[in-house]
């Protein structure tokens, strides 16, 4: 109570201050006229600013006084200010692109109240940890069991789907939810009605749909979009919603399309459910999340779970024995069973920020160069101030208001470098994002503004406080005595900017020599040899079911398409497969002797492709022993089970005593005909499937006949190797004259589908991200060496003069200045060296194809900075040479 | 002219507080008062005062309005609020006590203890 009294007086004071301060003054000189020695009253200014203080507003005006002056001196040094501007926006520029993305990724809520909404997971008891789905039967039983503490209870299933609105289908995410989802994040739509109870009953299949803003955004936010039909997997839904801007549900990335889970088995055409009508209580693929009562305790909410979890164990064993069912926050990162962990989110976030960290503190660095020069040339006004009876607080407390409008003014600019830089480095997301899905905002908001000043601030105190410190506490007399730029020699000064210098250029090399690591992968990732031949190789990708096609004609569609593709003149040959090497789904078995009493323990894991005739030919792949599929075998219905297997799964179930004619069988498959025995008849060369591995991995191909996988991929070899970029469109438009409605998802060659992959991209956004970070670096460290090398060449302007006098060759003067830079170069490299070793052992995980200990990169990098910083000295350098004696002499 | 001493810290507070609670003065009125109730004892430096009047203004242990002083001069007048009547109270007492136990102390011979 007092505390606000206080407080509101304070403010009364400050809104009519002018009057208190008249009210002050004239108080005084009433009180003087009545002395006969008007002297005996003491300095009624000194008197006035104590009684000042005592109304608690005198660090504002203290506050504006410093701004107003920190303006004005600036303003009178603009070099000085430019360049403490852009190198502050620089560095606090990528640390803010970096923020805005670690904040749209991780921090950001999705939703109101973020703390109230909580996912449910069912957990294995026995043995304990592993996470399951939860089915719809048990959701509807969960929901009903706690309706006194969840206000809103959901499930959802996101699953891939074809997804058309009238230009074609492409492969996007979708998600199944009940009735209640939107409710549950306090998210209205921006458009349209959510969906109702009739359409969640499992049968209902009503086929309606709300769709992501962004995709209602591409469609030129039609407000007539409502109504609208619109193909999922070739069936026609009606638009009856669209979501809120930003709205991703539960997790990044975000569904484009939401469907009732009523209309389940209209969408649900791939994954373990596929083809079985949706709902069963062994069916365990929902994502439960609620929202809370406002003011349940977890207490509350465990217990409850546990109860719930209890009575569903003994209702159902078969399906619900062992599983228990908790709470958690939602894991935004992906739309896992499972539930996040916070220690995660952080440390991603900790490592996402070191980097621009470091880039920021090399700009400080500078920063702390040019103020202590800049001290040099204000030692005359820190002193007059002084002896003025400025105390040593408030002159500190003055240079460091100028640096933090230094850092604001570069903080405001580095908000809009990055914001450039964020919308770029998305847009390059997008097309190498093997589906369409919702990507979060990275857009402002209060955290982005914080975090602007934030940094603002904490480089502030890293550039501002030692300079204020070492400006202040001086002799004041000596200081007095001196002409502004007289300084005989001071070792210190210059010894302290060496040291600058070489921080600067080790932090750089750390930075640049990661950068070419990264540079390294992304070159060795896109020449990487795949282990097949990859010219005159075109890949189309289909997927029937998106057009809901069922397995017959799906497969009829798949055939009819290789048939008709053999036929285009220029095609070599023609093949299909599932999970092409290098596209971002695959499918894999366990795979083990078949008959082995330790199948288990003895299994190898292995991709897993379903494949046509000619398969290997078409890959360039020789037949190592055995024969391709025969006719019967590629024809569904064959008698006995038979796999090509190649010679990285051969070796690891039988090493170095061949596989062919051998029994293998699959220790992971479900459903009928499993653990029947296969029959190896063919081997094949190894070849990579994703660049993340560093040897070929197993892979076991079967039949066409005797699996059915709607996403296949057709490979064609083309006769003419060079015109294989023009066959492209042959290709697109003979597939659309075969079969209207199947989706074309990609037509490609396979040296660009190896580029344009996720597994490239990422070495690539690594070496573009490093390498900007080291460019800026660099630059920053250039600029350093520059403004240490002119500093230390005007501060000797005599000593030249009198050696160019006494007849020094200029020559030597610029050896000698060169030789001095070069030195302090050689120690921070020195210094960089090894923390861009321990940098190459941290990053070795992220990286491909290079070693921790890069030779080129551990050259290349320190050649680049000694040159740049050489050429940084050689202006200065060469301004020592040009000194003419009689001015040199006369100037000072 | 008695010796002088000079105020102990924290002694001007309760010494304005005291003055003003015989009625309202202006800042050179609290002056003259306090050499009257200390028989020209403690030096008051004149200026210091102001300080310590506006902090206590501030505090909302004084009120303030302008009135006339005696030599027809616009002069800002200090009365004690309620709360300064309270202050003063709490620091008479407080400093009663430390006066009696300081000069208790003081006069304690050898063998007392």
């Amino acid at each position: 109570m007092a505390l606000i009294g206080e407080w509101i007086r304070r403010l009364g004071y400050l809104l009519r201050r002018r009057a208190h301060e008249d009210d002050l003054r004239r108080e005084m000189e009433a009180h003087r006229a009545l002395l006969e020695d008007s002297r005996a009253f003491g300095n009624t200014l000194r008197l006035r600013d104590e009684a000042r203080d005592a109304w608690g507003w005198t660090w504002l005006d203290d506050f504006a006084q410093d701004t107003r002056f920190a303006l004005r001196t600036l303003r009178r040094s603009p070099g000085f200010t430019l360049t403490a501007v852009v190198t502050l926006a620089l560095g606090i520029g990528v640390n803010i692109g970096m923020f805005s993305l670690v904040n749209g990724l991780l921090l950001r809520p999705l939703y109101e109240r973020p703390d109230e909404v909580v996912g449910v997971y069912s957990r294995s008891t026995s043995p304990p940890g592993e996470f399951r789905g939860v089915s719809y039967q048990n959701y509807v039983d969960l929901r009903e069991g706690t309706t006194d503490i969840f206000a809103t209870l959901a499930a959802s299933s996101t699953v891939f789907a074809g997804l058309d609105v009238g230009e074609g289908a492409k492969r996007t995410l979708a998600s199944g939810v009940t009735a209640n989802y939107f409710q549950v994040f306090g998210l209205p739509l921006a458009l349209g009605r959510p969906f109702t109870a009739e359409e969640e009953w499992l049968g209902a299949d009503i086929r309606v749909a709300i769709i992501s803003y962004p995709l209602w955004e591409q469609r030129g936010a039609d407000p007539g979009m409502l109504g609208r039909l619109v193909r999922i997997n070739g069936e026609q839904f009606a638009v009856v919603g669209v979501a809120r801007e930003g709205f991703t549900g539960t997790g990044i990335p975000g569904p484009e399309v939401w469907l009732p889970l009523g209309a389940h088995d209209s969408f649900r055409t791939t994954g373990v459910s596929a083809g079985r009508p949706f709902g069963g209580r062994d069916e365990h693929e929902l994502t439960v999340v609620g929202r809370l009562r406002a003011g349940t305790s977890s207490e509350t909410v465990a217990a409850a779970l546990a109860t719930v979890g209890r009575r569903l164990e003994q209702a159902f064993p078969a399906v619900n024995a062992g599983y228990t069912l908790e709470m958690s926050a939602p894991w935004r990162l992906m739309f896992i069973p499972g539930p996040g962990s916070g220690a995660v989110t952080a440390s991603i976030a900790l490592l996402l920020m070191i980097m621009p960290a470091i880039v920021l503190l090399v700009a400080c660095l500078n920063l702390v160069d040019l103020l202590l020069a800049r001290e040099q040339v204000r030692r005359q006004e820190m002193a007059i101030r002084s002896s003025l009876g400025g105390g040593r607080g408030r002159l500190i407390r003055q240079l460091l208001t100028e640096g933090l409008l230094l850092a604001l003014a570069g903080g405001a600019v580095g908000l809009f470098l990055s914001r450039w830089a964020t919308t770029a480095l998305l847009a390059s997301v997008r097309p190498v994002l093997p589906v369409a899905v919702s990507l979060p905002d990275l857009g402002l908001d209060w955290r982005v503004l914080a975090g602007t000043v934030g940094f603002s601030l904490a480089a502030t105190l890293v550039f501002g406080a030692w300079p204020a410190w070492a400006a202040t506490g001086r002799a004041v007399v000596t200081d007095l005595k001196r002409h502004v730029g007289e300084d005989g020699h001071r070792p210190r000064g210059v010894r302290i900017g060496n040291a600058l210098v070489i921080g600067q250029v080790a932090l750089s090399l750390l930075l640049l020599s990661s950068g070419g690591l990264f540079l390294m992968s992304a070159i060795s990732a896109a020449t990487a040899d795949p282990g097949f031949r990859l010219d005159g190789g075109l890949l189309v990708e289909v997927d029937p079911s998106l057009a809901g096609y069922d397995e017959a004609r799906g497969r009829q569609s798949q055939l009819a398409l290789v048939d008709r593709l053999r036929t285009v003149p220029g095609v070599e040959a023609v093949t299909i497969g599932s999970g092409f090497p290098f596209t971002s789904f695959g499918d894999s078995r366990s795979v083990a002797p078949a008959g082995a009493a330790d199948a288990q323990s003895r299994s190898v894991g292995a991709v897993f492709s379903v494949i046509g005739r000619d398969y290997a030919r078409v890959l360039g792949l020789p037949m190592l022993g055995g024969r391709d599929f025969s006719d019967a075998e590629l024809a569904s219905g064959s008698l006995e089970r038979v796999a090509i297997v190649d010679d990285a799964l051969a070796e690891g179930l039988w090493p170095g005593e061949g596989a062919l004619g051998r029994l293998i069988q699959f220790t992971d498959e479900e459903g009928p005909g499993v653990g029947q025995p296969i029959r190896v008849v063919g081997i094949v060369p190894a070849v990579k499937h994703s660049l993340g591995n560093p040897r070929p991995f197993p892979h076991v191909y079967v039949p066409l006949g005797q699996h059915y996988e709607s996403a296949m991929t057709l490979q064609l070899r083309v006769v003419d190797q060079e015109a294989e970029r023009a066959m492209l469109a042959t290709v697109a438009r003979v597939i659309r004259s075969v079969d209207e409605r199947v989706p074309v998802l990609r037509v490609e060659t396979w040296r660009d589908h190896l580029d344009a992959g996720l597994d490239v991209w990422l070495y690539r956004a690594g070496a573009r991200v490093f390498s900007a970070f080291g460019g800026i670096a660099l630059l920053l460290a250039v600029i350093g060496v520059y403004g240490v090398k002119s500093y230390v060449v005007s501060r000797r302007t005599r000593e030249f003069g009198i050696r160019i006098a006494t007849g020094a060759h200029p020559r030597a003067l610029l050896w000698q200045v060169l030789r001095e830079g070069g030195r302090i170069t050689a120690v921070g490299i020195g210094i960089g060296l090894l923390l861009a070793l321990g940098a190459g052992q941290l990053l070795q995980g992220f990286l491909y194809g290079v070693d921790r200990v890069e030779p080129v990169v551990l050259v290349t990098a320190p050649l680049v900075l000694l040159a740049s910083s050489l050429l940084a000295s050689y202006l200065p350098a060469r301004r020592a040479t040009k000194v003419d004696p009689t001015v040199a002499l006369r100037s000072e | 002219m008695p010796p002088r001493a000079d105020l102990l810290p924290g002694t001007l507070d309760v010494l304005v507080l005291k003055a003003v609670s015989l009625g309202p003065l202006h800042g050179y009125g609290v002056l003259l008062r306090i050499e009257q109730m200390t028989h020209g004892a403690l030096l008051v430096e004149q200026g210091a005062l102001y300080p310590a009047l506006f902090r206590l203004e501030q505090q909302g242990m004084l009120g303030t309005e302008w009135g006339v002083s005696d030599n027809n001069r616009r002069a800002k007048f200090y009365r004690l609020t309620a709360a300064g009547r309270r202050r003063l109270k709490e620091d008479t007492a407080s400093w009663n006590r430390l006066a009696g136990a300081m000069a208790a102390a003081l006069q304690t011979r050898a063998g007392e203890v």
